[in-house]
């Protein structure tokens, strides 16, 4: 299997992955008309102060477990926005791989950026 | 049941656009963003974090088959990936300070604005020239800036390079910033700089801008999601309507010489586009 080919199938498991997750939470959210203490009122407003920002990956993850929609719908937020990030990963490997460390470099400092957006910036922000 | 009826048509919403956007061969995010805001009165974060989130899957589903067919050039992509990444903080760093300011109508204009400028490299390619693709400088050596594929309808391979990388470079910052201010994937800049600037052909460029898009919107989602502009119960049902939308649409343009009815979404999305400046300098 070529590099083309793995950043294909990377790409593809990522996105129907994710869309699995998004799916089952959108019914979980739906059918227990409410999740994470919010009724589905709440949740829905077009003005709703429910968002991204109440929720961490360990807050996340114990959702799950709890059958929690908006949970199931941001851990499948959280592999979308994976996806690309794997894709990126492996490519440094494979530049790495065919010795070619120009753009094994070229790679990694797209990644570092990356790493810069997910971890660093939203820990100013945070502050 | 309401609440049933508004998802059912939020996820209409994201299937039409996913249709008008891949057909148009704008994307998804630059149509849900005014549908969103316009139609169902969402403010313009939550509708810039649905559509960021969206671009990353639309992008992500195409790149996956252009990656197969090797039309996407992963070596140009991952190398002007550098600025449209650089691009993408510092936007969605502006955007938070212009969402913090109450200020968000300049928003709604330059988005007018930005959606206007990406129609006219779409009307462009209705021409259809067929340029000799073998522009060489010191960067076509350097960042190898060349390649090959296999052109289906031609049935033989085309070999192209690309030239004035730093060109290309330049465009995609701006390209990252727009990507992180307005939550939108920003193809048509991409298209430009890869076109004009470095002179390699529509099909590749297309191929390549889409490959890139997934990189850039991450970058831009996750700081999206620490500023709190991803509602999980608009995204989900805009996302799944745009990637079934994007399929859709991507099949439909294979089916139909499709001239007509694009000419007919570009005037469309003209007509979004001055919408939307009007909206910005509060026109109803």
């Amino acid at each position: 299997m070529d590099m083309e080919d793995a950043i294909s199938y990377v790409l593809r498991i990522g996105v129907i992955s994710s869309i699995f997750f998004i799916a089952v939470g959108s019914a979980l959210l739906l059918v227990n008309n409410g999740s994470n203490g919010f009724t589905l009122n709440q949740i829905a407003n077009a003005n709703t102060n429910i968002n991204s920002s109440d929720f961490t990956v360990p807050s996340i993850m114990n959702g799950l477990l709890g059958y929690q929609g908006l949970d199931w719908i941001l851990i499948g937020l959280i592999v979308l926005i994976a996806t690309p990030v794997m894709r990126v990963v492996m490519s440094i490997f494979a530049f790495a791989y065919k010795r070619n460390w120009l753009y094994a470099t070229i790679t990694l400092i797209v990644f570092i950026d990356l790493m810069i957006a997910v971890f660093i910036v939203p820990g100013f922000i945070m502050h | 049941m309401v609440i049933l009826l508004y998802f059912v048509a939020l996820l209409l919403a994201g299937f039409a656009a996913g249709i008008v956007g891949a057909m148009s061969g704008l994307g998804g995010g630059i149509v849900i963003v005014p549908a969103l805001t316009l139609l169902f009165g969402i403010p313009l974060e939550y509708a810039a974090g649905a559509s960021l989130i969206s671009t990353i899957a639309t992008s992500s589903g195409a790149a996956s088959a252009y990656v197969k067919e090797k039309l996407a050039n992963i070596k140009i992509g991952m190398s002007l990936e550098v600025a449209t990444t650089l691009g993408a903080i510092a936007g969605s760093l502006l955007a938070a300070y212009v969402y913090a300011h109450g200020i968000s109508q300049i928003l709604f204009i330059l988005f007018g604005a930005v959606l206007l400028i990406s129609l006219y490299p779409t009307f462009i390619e209705f021409r259809k020239v067929h340029r000799r693709r073998m522009h060489r400088d010191w960067s076509t050596g350097f960042f190898q800036l060349s390649g090959s594929y296999y052109d289906r309808a031609k049935k033989r391979v085309i070999r192209y390079s690309g030239y004035r990388w730093w060109f290309g470079e330049a465009v995609m910052g701006v390209a990252g910033v727009i990507s992180g201010l307005l939550g939108i994937g920003s193809g048509a800049l991409k298209v430009i700089g890869m076109d004009w600037g470095m002179k390699l052909p529509m099909k590749v460029t297309t191929a390549t801008s889409n490959f890139m898009i997934g990189v850039t919107a991450a970058t831009g989602s996750a700081i999206y999601w620490v500023l709190g502009y991803i509602q999980p119960f608009i995204v989900a049902p805009v996302v799944i309507g745009i990637l079934i939308g994007a399929y859709c649409g991507s099949k439909l343009l294979q089916r139909t010489s499709g001239r007509s009815i694009r000419m007919l979404f570009l005037i469309i999305l003209g007509i979004v586009g001055i919408e939307m400046i009007l909206r910005g300098f509060g026109v109803a």
